[in-house]
Parts: C-alpha cells; sequence; structure tokens
C-alpha cells in the first residue's frame, strides 16, 4: 500500500477495519437508544400505573423497562468489544507497519529522530489514531442518539423540545469555552509536575555515579527542591480543575432549573402530563452525555489527525541509501578497492585490501574512521568515488546482499534481550558450531562466569554484562556471522589488556584466509595485522607493518601509544 | 539465576501508620474536605425533592406562578453545590498531593542513602520500579481516586439518606441491588488487578523491544536481523491486543452486572413507589422524587465501583513505597574538599562477595601522597575491588585500609571519590549536573572544571552553554563527553583522594586518548589509583600494580617493571606490539 499522507493513514486505518467499526455504531446506537428510554419509560410508569393505581400497567411497563435495560446492556458490550477489537488492532496494523518501515534493509526512516520519538510514534500515535475506530462509532451513536431524543422532547411538547434543544449546545459551549484555558493551562502544569518522577528515576539510574562522588546530600537536596515545584504546580492546576468541575455543576443545574420552571409552567397550563413533565427533565439530564461524548470524540480526532502525520512522515521517509537489485556471487574472494573515496571528513581516500588479508588501519581522527565506516557498511550513499567488492562496485549490490558480503562490526554494536547464545548466533550461517567464535573473542571466559552459561539471558543493551564482557560477545557474533569479508570498528576498547592480547592472536587465525580489516589503535591487535595503513587528515599517509611503522613513523607513534 | 532479596514491603498496619503521621499536620484540612464534599452532596439531594414538589404543585392544580420558588430554589442549589464541591476537590486535592510529596522526598532520600551492595542485590529494577512506577500509581490514585471517591462515595450514602427520608422503604428497595453490586465490586477486583498489572508489564515489554530494536538500528542492519526483530516486536503487540481483549470481555462483564443492578433496584422502587401511592403514604411527586434519586445513583455508583481497582493497586504500590521510606535515616556522607592529597595505606587485605570465595587475598599497596598508581590485570584479577575498597564502599574482610593523615572526623568514604566506567548524564541544565558534586559552585569555577579537562570549548558551543539541558529528554552527548562531565564533576568534588576505574574505557581508542589527558588533569594534586585497560596508562603513572587472581604479582615503576622482565614486561610487550 501507497501512504503519503495523514489523512491516508487515518482513512486506511478506519476502512482495514469498516465492518467492526460499522456494526459497532449500529450497536452503540442501540445502546444509546436504550438509554433514552430509560426516563421515558419511568416516566410511563408514573403517568399509567401510579396515578390510576393500575397494577397490570406496573408490571407490563417494568417488563418493558427489564426488555430495555436488556437491550442497552446487551448492545453496549457488544458494540464496546467490536469497537475495541477495530481500535486495538488498528493500533497494532500501525504498529507493524511502521517497525517494517524502521527495519528496512534501506534505513533512513530513523533519520533525525531520537529514538524514544521513534518508540512514542510505534506506541502513542498509533494508538491515538486507533483510538478513532472506538470513537467514530460512538460519535455517531451519540448523534443518532441526539436524534432520538429531540423527536421525544418534539412530541411532548414544542416549546420545551425547542428550549432544550437549542440551549443545550450552547451550555456545552460555554463550560468548554470556560475549561479551554484551565485544560491549557493545567497540561503545562501537569508536564512541570511529571518532573518529580523524571528527576527521582534519573537520580535513581545515576546511584553509582553520586555515590562515587559522595553526592548524596546534594541529590537529596536537588529532588527535593524539584519535588516542591512540583508540588506547587500540581495544586495550582488541581485547584483551576475544582473551580472547572464547580463551575459545570453550577451552569448545569441552572440549566436544569430553567427546564424545570419552563416544564412546570406547561404542565401547570395543563399543556402536558406530570409523566411528560418527568421524561422531559430526565432526558434533558441524559442529553449532556452524548453532547460531551460528541466533544470527546472531536477532540480525538484532533489529535489521530496530528498523530497520522507524523506516522505518514515516518512511513514515507527517503531511504538512506540507494537500493542496488544485484546479489553478490556464491563465492566471495573479498577483495577490497577504495578509490578517491571523499565523504565526511574523508579527502580522496585510496585503499587496497587483499583477498584473505588482516589489516589494520588507524585513523588519528575519528571522523575518518567513521565516515569510512558509514560507507562500507552500506548505511550511507559515498558523496563521491567508489567502493568495490572483487570489481563490482557494493551499491550495485542490494543493501542486505552487500552487508552479507561485508560485514561491518561497529564498536558500539548491540546486544540484544536475549540468551548469550541466540545473540552470538544471530547472523551465524545455519547450525554452525559457535565454540571457535567464542574461544577467538574469548567470549568462552565471558560464558564460564555468568550463572546459566552460554544460556544465560541477557538484558536489553546487554546491561548485564560489564562493558568488556559486552565487547567479547559481540565480537563472538561478528566472528561466528563468518562473512567473507568482517570489519571491526575498536573491538577491544573494554577489553583488559592481558585478554586482549590473546584475541589479538585468536582473531588472526579464526580469520586466516579470510578478509579481515580492524580499525583500531590498539597496539595488540595492529601487531598481528599483515599491514596497517595510518588515515590521517581524510587520506592515506602511511602503509606497513606495525613495528616497522612504530620504528620509524613518529605520527604512528603518537596516534598508537599515545 | 541470582537470589533477589527484594527491599522491604511494608505490613497495613506500618502503612496506614505511615500515612496517619502524614496527614496529622493536615487534621482541620481534611475535616473541612470531607465537611465540604458532604455539604455539596447534602445539598444536590435537594434537586429531587424540588422537582417533586414542582410535580405536586402540577398535580394539586397549584397555577403556573407557583412553580417559581421551587425552580428558584433549584438554583440556589445549583449555586451551594457547586462552590462546595469546588472547596471539597481542592482541599481533598491539597491534602492529597503533599502528603505524596513529602512520602515521595522521603522514599528518595532512603533510596539514594541505601548502600550500593544492598541495591543490587534487590536488583536494581526493585528501587527503580517504586520510585516510578508505584509513585505514579499512588499519584494517579491521589489525582483521580480519592477526590472523586470522596466525592461519590458522599453522594451515594446521602442519597440513600435522602431516600429514607421520602420513606423508608425506598431505601429498602434501593439496597435490594447492594448485593449484586458488591459481588460484581469483588469478581470484579479479583481480576482487574492482576490483568492491568500484566497489562502494564505487556505494554512496557512491547516498548521495551520497540527501544531495543531502534537503538540498534545500525546492529540489526548490519547483521541482517530485520526479520527477527519484526517477528519479536509483532509477538509483544499481538500479547497487548490478546490482553485489551481480556480487558474489555472483563469490563463488559462488570458493565452488564452493574445494569442489572441498576435495573433490579429501579424496578423495585417503582414497585414500593407505586404501593406507596396506592395507599395514600406518598404522593405521586415523592415517589418521582425517589426513582430521580434513583436514576442519579447509576453514575456515581458506576464510578465508585471502577475507582476501586485505581486504589487496590494504589494500595499494593504504596506498601513498597512506605517499605522503602521506612527505612532508618541514611547516614549521608560529608564530603571532604579540597584537602591536602593523602598517602593511601592498604594492608594484608582480604575481601570476598557475600558467601563467595575471596576475590583479593594479601593485598599490600602504599600509594604515596600526590602519587598515582596504576593498578593493571586481566578480568576477575580484583582490580575493581580493590578500587572499591579503597573507596570505602566495601570494606575489608580482613586488613585495613587507611589514609595518612586520616582526615579528622571523616570516613574513607568522606575522603575517596570514586569514577567508574558507567557514564551518566544527569537529565537537566548541565551546571545543575556539576553541581552535584558541588553545590555551592558557582559559574566560574564551573567553567574552570570544564576547562581543566578540555570540555569548556564544546559546552560553550551547546546551544545555551552551561544552562543547556542534557541527558535524558535533552541534548545528547556523545561517550567521551560524557565521560569528560564525570571528569569535571570529580575537580569540583576536589577529593584528597580519586580513583579512576577504567573510566576511559567505553570512549573507543580516539577518545580514549582525549580522556587519558583529561583524566591527567582533574588527577592534579590528588592521590590517585587508576585501573587500566590501556597499558599506556600505567607507562604514565608513578607505579604500577599488577594484579592476577586477588593477589599482588608485582609492583614498581613502568620503567622498573619493564628492567625486570616479569610479568608486567610480557604484558607489554604483547600490549605495544613491540616484539
Amino acid at each position: 500500500m501507497t501512504v503519503s499522507t495523514g489523512r491516508s493513514v487515518l482513512t486506511g486505518s478506519i476502512g482495514a477495519f469498516r465492518g467492526r467499526v460499522g456494526l459497532a455504531t449500529l450497536c452503540f446506537g442501540g445502546h444509546q437508544i436504550g438509554e433514552v428510554l430509560v426516563p421515558v419509560l419511568v416516566g410511563a410508569v408514573i403517568d399509567t400505573a401510579l396515578r390510576t393505581a393500575d397494577t397490570s400497567a406496573l408490571l407490563g411497563w417494568l417488563a418493558v423497562l427489564g426488555l430495555d435495560f436488556a437491550l442497552l446492556s446487551v448492545c453496549y458490550r457488544l458494540g464496546a468489544r467490536q469497537a475495541w477489537i477495530a481500535d486495538v488492532c488498528a493500533d497494532q496494523r500501525l504498529r507493524l507497519l511502521i517497525a517494517r518501515r524502521l527495519l528496512a534493509p534501506a534505513g533512513g526512516a530513523e533519520k533525525g529522530r531520537l529514538p524514544g520519538e521513534l518508540v512514542s510514534i510505534a506506541t502513542s500515535d498509533t494508538k491515538r489514531v486507533g483510538l478513532v475506530n472506538f470513537g467514530l462509532p460512538l460519535g455517531l451513536a451519540a448523534l443518532a442518539a441526539l436524534l432520538v431524543a429531540a423527536v421525544a422532547l418534539l412530541r411532548i411538547s414544542v416549546p420545551l423540545g425547542l428550549l432544550i434543544l437549542l440551549g443545550t449546545p450552547p451550555v456545552l459551549y460555554l463550560i468548554h469555552l470556560f475549561g479551554r484555558p484551565i485544560e491549557r493551562r493545567s497540561e503545562a502544569e501537569q508536564e512541570q509536575a511529571a518532573q518529580a518522577a523524571g528527576t527521582a528515576t534519573d537520580l535513581v539510574a545515576g546511584i553509582r555515579v553520586l555515590k562515587g562522588l559522595r553526592a548524596e546530600p546534594a541529590a537529596v537536596r536537588r529532588y527535593a527542591r524539584t519535588s516542591a515545584d512540583s508540588l506547587a504546580a500540581t495544586l495550582r492546576a488541581t485547584r483551576s480543575q475544582a473551580w472547572f468541575s464547580g463551575t459545570v455543576l453550577i451552569v448545569n443545574g441552572t440549566f436544569l432549573a430553567v427546564i424545570a420552571l419552563v416544564g412546570g409552567r406547561l404542565a401547570a397550563a395543563d399543556q402536558i402530563s406530570t409523566g411528560q413533565l418527568v421524561a422531559a427533565v430526565g432526558l434533558a439530564q441524559f442529553l449532556v452525555d452524548p453532547l460531551q461524548e460528541l466533544g470527546w470524540v472531536n477532540e480525538r480526532f484532533a489529535q489521530a489527525r496530528a498523530s497520522a502525520r507524523r506516522i505518514a512522515e515516518l512511513l514515507g521517509a527517503p531511504a538512506a541509501v540507494r537500493a542496488g537489485t544485484g546479489r553478490p556471487p556464491a563465492r566471495v574472494d573479498g577483495a577490497l578497492h577504495v578509490r578517491d573515496l571523499r565523504h565526511g571528513s574523508l579527502a580522496g581516500l585510496d585503499l587496497d585490501v587483499r583477498a584473505g588479508e588482516l589489516v589494520g588501519i588507524v585513523a588519528a581522527d575519528p571522523a575518518d574512521a567513521a565516515a569510512l565506516l558509514s560507507c562500507l557498511a552500506r548505511e550511507a550513499d559515498p558523496e563521491h568515488g567508489s567502493l568495490q567488492l572483487d570489481g563490482v562496485p557494493l551499491a550495485d549490490y542490494a543493501p542486505e546482499s552487500a552487508r552479507a558480503a561485508v560485514l561491518v562490526a561497529a564498536h558500539d554494536a548491540e546486544l540484544f534481550a536475549d540468551t548469550v547464545r541466540a545473540n552470538v548466533g544471530a547472523a551465524a550461517p545455519g547450525d554452525r558450531d559457535l565454540t571457535p567464535a567464542l574461544a577467538a573473542a574469548r567470549a568462552d571466559q565471558v560464558v564460564d562466569a555468568l550463572a546459566d552459561g552460554f544460556d544465560t539471558v541477557v538484558a536489553e543493551h546487554g546491561r548485564t554484562l560489564s562493558g568488556g564482557q559486552r565487547q567479547r560477545v559481540a565480537l563472538a557474533r561478528a566472528l561466528a556471522a563468518d562473512p567473507p569479508v568482517l570489519v571491526l570498528h575498536d573491538p577491544t576498547t573494554a577489553v583488559d589488556s592481558v585478554t586482549e592480547a590473546e584475541i589479538a592472536a585468536g582473531l588472526r587465525t579464526l580469520r586466516h584466509g579470510r578478509t579481515t580489516v580492524v580499525v583500531t589503535s590498539s597496539p595488540a591487535l595492529l601487531a598481528v595485522a599483515d599491514r596497517v595503513v595510518l588515515v590521517d587528515g581524510g587520506r592515506v599517509t602511511a602503509l606497513g607493518r606495525h613495528g616497522r611503522l612504530l620504528a620509524d613513523r613518529a605520527r604512528y607513534r603518537e596516534v598508537v601509544l599515545g | 539465576m541470582i537470589d533477589r532479596e527484594l527491599l522491604p514491603v511494608a505490613t497495613p498496619t506500618r502503612t496506614r501508620r505511615m500515612l496517619g503521621e502524614l496527614l496529622r499536620p493536615h487534621r482541620a484540612r481534611v475535616v473541612l474536605a470531607v465537611t465540604a464534599l458532604a455539604g455539596g452532596a447534602a445539598a444536590g439531594l435537594l434537586v429531587a425533592p424540588l422537582l417533586g414538589r414542582i410535580i405536586d404543585l402540577v398535580v394539586d392544580g397549584g397555577g403556573p406562578e407557583a412553580v417559581t420558588l421551587p425552580a428558584v430554589g433549584l438554583v440556589g442549589v445549583a449555586v451551594v453545590q457547586g462552590l462546595l464541591a469546588t472547596l471539597g476537590v481542592a482541599q481533598t486535592a491539597q491534602v492529597g498531593e503533599v502528603v505524596l510529596a513529602r512520602l515521595r522526598e522521603r522514599l528518595v532520600e532512603r533510596a539514594l542513602g541505601l548502600p550500593l551492595d544492598r541495591i543490587e542485590a534487590a536488583g536494581a529494577g526493585d528501587l527503580g520500579s517504586r520510585v516510578t512506577e508505584d509513585v505514579a500509581q499512588v499519584g494517579e490514585a491521589v489525582r483521580e481516586g480519592v477526590p472523586a471517591l470522596a466525592r461519590y462515595g458522599l453522594i451515594i450514602v446521602l442519597t440513600f439518606v435522602g431516600l429514607a427520608v421520602l420513606d423508608w422503604r425506598f431505601l429498602l428497595a434501593a439496597l435490594a441491588a447492594v448485593p449484586i453490586q458488591a459481588l460484581t465490586a469483588r469478581w470484579y477486583l479479583r481480576l482487574a488487578t492482576p490483568l492491568y498489572a500484566e497489562q502494564r508489564v505487556a505494554g512496557g515489554a512491547q516498548q521495551q523491544q520497540l527501544l531495543d530494536s531502534t537503538v540498534g538500528l545500525p546492529t540489526v542492519r548490519a547483521f541482517r536481523l530485520a526479520g527477527r526483530h519484526t517477528e519479536l516486536v509483532r509477538q509483544r503487540s499481538q500479547r497487548v491486543v490478546d490482553l485489551a481483549l481480556q480487558v474489555v470481555r472483563l469490563q463488559n462483564g462488570f458493565f452488564g452486572r452493574l445494569n442489572l443492578a441498576e435495573f433490579v433496584g429501579l424496578a423495585l422502587v417503582l414497585v414500593v413507589g407505586f404501593l406507596l401511592v396506592r395507599s395514600g403514604t406518598v404522593s405521586i411527586g415523592t415517589a418521582s422524587a425517589a426513582a430521580l434519586y434513583f436514576i442519579g445513583l447509576f453514575g456515581p455508583l458506576n464510578e465508585v465501583l471502577f475507582l476501586l481497582q485505581t486504589v487496590q493497586a494504589a494500595a499494593a504500590g504504596l506498601a513498597r513505597i512506605v517499605g522503602t521510606a521506612d527505612l532508618p535515616e541514611p547516614d549521608h556522607p560529608v564530603p571532604v574538599r579540597g584537602a591536602a592529597p593523602a598517602r593511601v595505606h592498604v594492608e594484608a587485605v582480604a575481601f570476598g562477595y557475600r558467601d563467595g570465595p575471596d576475590v583479593l587475598t594479601g593485598v599490600d599497596v602504599d600509594i604515596a601522597a600526590g602519587a598515582r598508581l596504576a593498578v593493571v590485570g586481566a578480568s576477575g584479577a580484583g582490580k575493581t575491588t580493590l578500587a572499591k575498597l579503597v573507596a570505602g564502599v566495601h570494606r575489608p574482610d580482613r586488613g585495613t585500609v587507611r589514609l595518612a593523615p586520616e582526615p579528622p572526623g571523616s570516613s574513607l568514604r568522606e575522603a575517596v571519590a570514586l569514577v567508574a566506567q558507567e557514564v551518566h548524564v544527569f537529565a537537566g541544565p548541565l551546571a545543575d549536573d556539576l553541581r552535584l558534586a558541588d553545590p555551592d559552585a558557582g559559574d566560574a569555577q564551573l567553567r574552570a572544571a570544564l576547562d581543566r579537562v578540555g570540555a569548556l570549548d564544546w559546552v560553550d558551543a551547546l546551544p545555551d552553554g552551561v544552562r543547556t539541558v542534557v541527558g535524558a529528554g535533552g541534548t545528547a552527548l556523545t561517550v567521551v563527553q560524557a565521560q569528560q562531565l564525570a571528569l569535571a564533576r570529580l575537580v569540583l568534588a576536589d577529593p584528597p583522594v580519586a580513583i579512576l576505574d577504567e573510566a576511559t574505557a567505553e570512549a573507543g581508542s580516539a577518545g580514549a586518548r582525549v580522556l587519558e589527558s583529561a583524566a591527567q588533569r582533574a588527577l592534579g594534586g590528588r592521590t590517585a589509583l587508576v585501573v587500566a585497560h590501556r597499558l599506556n596508562q600505567a607507562a604514565d603513572a608513578d607505579a604500577v600494580l599488577l594484579l592476577d587472581g586477588g593477589k599482588v604479582v608485582e609492583v614498581g615503576s613502568h620503567a622498573e617493571l619493564l628492567a625486570a622482565d616479569g610479568p608486567y614486561a610480557a604484558l607489554w610487550a604483547a600490549w605495544s606490539g613491540d616484539r
């Protein structure tokens, strides 16, 4: 499906569940009619049974009242069920569309948006659009109820009916006008009030830092200030809300008094019956509900439109890279050729990596490394120049095929909430034995130290592991994927020097004969490379073995040994 | 799995006692609130008799003019009702909010005072959920539940009184519906609270999965995991949908039963009215008023029964909050600031975590005043444990850790500051973050500290300089910037002894160089212990300590150890690739 505008997102979301929305509308309509009939029937009981002391009339009307309650109850439940399903399923449908777009190989959907914002679009905004599927039947039914109540009122008495029908909307509008500024103000104040919660969470999250600095008293004072500010804001908000609800009571009560006055005079003049007067008062009280419901539905629609716009923008975000269609041959030799690459801080980088070679890249400026890596990972199209794999431009391949051939393992690669085994094996072909990759990355040590070994569940972002453990598991995952070309970025920064030396040796052995590029300034890793390239000022300035470069190049020594 | 030693949960008695304690200063206000709400509800009860009076006047053939007086009465009732409701709701909210604020302040104070190992034993999530979810849930109850419950509860009670005043038999008829409502409420509460809790968990899991996949997007793409992650999102989302459908089923059952109660009550009230009118005991107006009273109960009853769930859920959260807020008052440290560097003396120290084996045994270390010691060794050698012992986070099982000269009247922990690998930028203006380390620091001091760690340039380049809002919800800082900030805090905290535990490790190799020089400047004028990954940090230090398996293997200056050609020399050769 093509999604371009907020409007089409909204109509698409309703249309996908139109059957349920329609059914819910009918049911909610039935419920509303049932509700209208309650005061009407009570009026009938008073008129026909109480005034005449007619037992059979009483029983008859009570039976009708019972049927009415059955109708309104069953209708409400059926309608709520249908509307609710239409609501949550629409919410889910949009969430999955967004997830698919976000996770698409060509990328680009996350550009310019923070993760929290993306999650909020995929949860809060989808929920608001979904809610339309609940609000729409409710609104339509409220309209129908208004019509029925209007007919009933006008049948009782034209002047009284007109008074109620024409008087109610202005009364509600008055309340709305009065409530608007309060609502806006209290929203701002509630936001400020929510800060106390945010600060508390934040301080607890940083408790180790606080303890390290002995800053607990300062933190407690800071929280007390935030809490006091929040309290003041909340109190202002609740006070205005209290005034608002009090005013609503006064306005509604006064309007009811006017109706009673007019209705009473009509009844006294024998223009309507007593029962009709009771019914009219009941109906006037009833009218408030559907009218308020309409106002509520209207607000939800306004919110949903804004949400649908955000969703449409995300779904229609341009791809980050040109999507080629080709696939690399079954056997990739793994020779990399970078020609005159200008991208970000890179100023015409030339680089050749022979098939099966282990090459170290030392970048004096981290920006150079980042630019090269994002091109190799097909996260971005190079501004100028080319990257070729076995003589074919990488951009000719579909992004996911290119990444299958050239795997770039980022320094800050994420671990996901799952077992260590699932994380390490995430990209491993078939039922490959993961042990060699674990051993080479010295992640075997990590696994041994964990309570449930290889099957220990890792929390999101690998939070339950230390930095060094996380890095070794991530490295094992990259090694287990066994790609024809593996590019590693700073894979051992959080690993102690003893282990780092072991990893360097393990990497060398495991990747023997497979092209491997390590972007790092770790001497231990650079020492095992066949060749090392120094990138300085956006281009290659030196090339050779680590030991030679250390001895001959002062700049290299400075960058690597600090 | 590790056994979790959750933080205490208060007993109902203890929770009530603490609430009583917190409410005591507001007694007058509570009385005022209840009086106002009761008065408002009582005024509201006059509506039905006044309407009944109009009907009676009509039936008795009083002319159109007679209707005016009761109509004016209705307006008066509306005004009184509105004003009293305003007063009552505002006062209830005031009491509730003030008590909630005191409670959350005490919770945070006690929480921050907990020793780290106690928090870790409970799992970080336990404390986190008390501070966030439990406080939010109780807040919701205070804001939405309590005032509405008080108001509607009083309306219900007074309506029953009103029915009794009309005729006691109307009250009996109305009460006939109560068993149905009571059973419904009990049934609903039993099912709803766990279901809503499950729903929150599922919603959280969905949110977490989306965040996990979104934060890890580059990783997902690099390892071609899109299919798996889409499926995970679908599963989490499906769980949310399934639970939502269970909720609608439950609520439908709830409202269906209440509809039944409404019908039973209304029919009985009408029957009683019929009988009483027929026997001439009450007028048609009174019978009408009784019916209107009862119809007027539908809304408040639904609200109250529905709100009971919010209150029940809040009570569980409240017990957890009070459990923590009730802990003994913590002994917050008074940091030693600006003292001359002290000598650190570690003698024959042994330490093991809880019932585990010793992590350190027989460790002797001496750091001269103002000197820098680098601690190196493999993972699990005990480097971080040694750092925590010197920082006073843990006490040694055997042996001693002392400062010389001992800071007068202060403990080890108060004299030593520790900066670890973990980066956390506190949400809010950057200046507030820094002032956690020194609450009295002026802007000039903040800038000097930032300058000392080489962070002033980028801080000045931020949209609002030191007032820029950073951390969660603000400008995102890089790992290197966040760690520079940590070092600037150290400068402001100005302890005589400082410990850096792999404080430069997460940054990547280029960032590590920036941080190492920042650390060097931050440590000037202090005695320092640095746990190092990159051995060039060891080469720059005054002394190097090599740990292995919890024991000291070698100690000496970098040059001495290289000359000794022992394990450290081998390590250096492997690290520098100098073979």
